[in-house]
């Protein structure tokens, strides 16, 4: 696996549920300037499938993800 | 963009039902589609000035938030209200009892909005 890249902005979204993780994430994205990175942290169970739709619509592709435990990790880059 | 509208007719007798059809449109707002949610038969009950403050979106535990947090989570990402003047009379409402944040639309203008979204979610 490839190495985490490196990420302009963190978001804490541990603990949180459907839909709060994809809200905070897109007003997130919205603050960053094209190419930045952002990595979202996650422990919703649902999130793998949800940021993968967030990211698929938004066109703002995940470029790296892993999991540690029960947080989910995605580095996602602003199109 | 995509466009989804969402028709929610649930009110304030099934607190249950009432804030699905708003979370699931603030998601969308957030997947950058253009979101619309068209409250009829009851569902102006729950955007009557106060309700929003004090109906209790249930949860098991009891310990629910109110209507209006999801409310506001919908408007600050850009999903627009509606409402039309039957369902108003329905239950003796005015446009001036609702929170102020909704739109008056009529039926043709519902069917409109209908025919140029690409899904139309009922609930």
């Amino acid at each position: 696996m490839t190495e985490a890249p490196t990420a302009n902005v963190t978001l804490d979204a541990k603990g949180l549920l459907c839909p709060m993780p994809i809200v905070k994430l897109a007003k997130a994205v919205k603050e960053m300037d094209s190419q930045q990175v952002i990595l979202l942290e996650a422990t919703d169970p649902g999130a793998v499938p949800d940021v993968a739709a967030w990211s698929k619509n938004t066109h703002n592709p995940v470029i790296h993800q892993d999991k540690i435990g029960k947080v989910m990790r995605f580095w996602i880059q602003k199109a | 963009m995509s466009r989804l509208l969402y028709v929610h007719t649930g009110g304030v007798n099934n607190p249950e039902r009432s804030a699905t059809p708003i979370y699931l449109a603030t998601t969308a707002a957030a997947m950058d589609c253009e979101v619309g949610i068209y409250f009829t038969v009851n569902g102006p009950t729950l955007l009557r000035k106060g309700v929003p403050e004090t109906l209790i979106v249930p949860k098991y535990d009891g310990k629910g938030a109110p209507l209006r947090h999801f409310i506001d989570q919908a408007l600050d990402l850009g999903v627009k209200f509606y409402v039309c003047q039957p369902s108003l009379d329905l239950h003796g409402l005015t446009k001036d009892d609702l929170i102020d944040e909704v739109e008056m639309i009529g039926g043709a203008a519902f069917n409109d909005m209908a025919l140029e979204a690409d899904q139309v979610i009922s609930f």
